[in-house]
């Protein structure tokens, strides 16, 4: 193969903290990219559908909650297994200051993506100077 | 192909613990009877049973399902592809950069009663599930009795 091979991640499961409900939980591979006046996130969390998703921003605590539903495995018993399915969770604090009314998530094959606009007062502002 | 993994930081009985346990999820492991290539290579494939055949699910988020290539020969499976990553231009810099991008292709050798010319395969939320199912000749069948 000419291009980059993939190389397979074991999922990592989330300690440290307890839910109430019941399932596992994994932490889902990120990429955050920084841009002048936002932040992109994209989390990997195949077999997350757009209803079972939930993402807050509370004092600067980033939570991405997503879960699986497991419904379509009732019926089918495991021969060979790799990896474990369950619901993804993870939590960032936020150094930036952002604007959380504006805050954009999509989902799209199971790559979650936020847009996460700086707010006003944490954009980079040029100040004019002007000859006297 | 790394099989086995060994912590070296542990005590000479916890060792032999972790021995033990690793033998047995060795001698468990069911991959010597399907015969999947590469252990661990992407994209990491669960196989089911589901009754009238098998059900082979991988976990490949973020990919154009057209691209998946999915084909079999013999009672062999391939899927094939390639994961791009979002183009982001005009960044000022990565905080994180954990997933995984570039080529792939994974072969799966399936037992011989199946039918690899009937199987279907569907993209859905990320995971890729192909269903192969079992060949008409090795399906039960029922053989009327008659009277002489």
């Amino acid at each position: 193969m000419n291009e980059q091979e993939i190389v397979a991640k074991e999922k990592q499961p989330v300690e440290g903290q307890e839910k109430t409900r019941a399932g596992r939980f994994f932490m889902p591979a990120v990429d955050i990219c920084e841009y002048k006046d936002s932040l992109k996130l994209w989390a990997d969390v195949p077999g997350v559908k757009e209803r079972e998703v939930e993402i807050t921003l509370n004092g600067g605590v980033l939570t991405i909650t997503a879960t699986v539903s497991t419904e379509s495995y009732e019926k089918l018993s495991p021969l060979y297994t790799e990896y474990n399915v369950g619901n993804y969770f993870r939590q960032f604090e936020l150094n930036e200051d952002i604007d959380d009314k504006r805050i954009n998530a999509s989902i799209s094959n199971g790559v979650l993506e936020l847009t996460l606009p700086k707010s006003e007062r944490a954009q980079p502002r040029k100040i004019e100077v002007t000859a006297r | 192909m790394a099989l086995l993994r060994f912590s070296r930081d542990l005590g000479p009985v916890s060792n032999l613990l972790t021995l033990q346990e690793e033998l047995e999820r060795f001698l468990r492991n069911p991959a010597y009877g399907l015969g999947v290539s590469s252990a661990g290579g992407f994209p990491p494939v669960n196989i089911f049973d589901a009754g009238d055949g098998v059900a082979v699910i991988a976990e490949i988020p973020g990919i154009d399902p057209n691209s998946i290539r999915v084909s079999g020969q013999g009672s062999t499976l391939t899927i094939a592809g390639e994961r791009r990553r979002e183009t982001s231009t005009e960044a000022t810099g990565y905080h994180r950069r954990e997933r995984p991008f570039g080529e792939f292709s994974r072969s799966i050798q399936l037992p011989e009663q199946l039918d690899l010319d009937k199987a279907a395969a569907s993209y859905e939320a990320g995971v890729l599930t192909v269903k192969v199912p079992k060949a008409e000749a090795a399906k039960p069948r029922q053989i009327s009795v008659k009277s002489a």
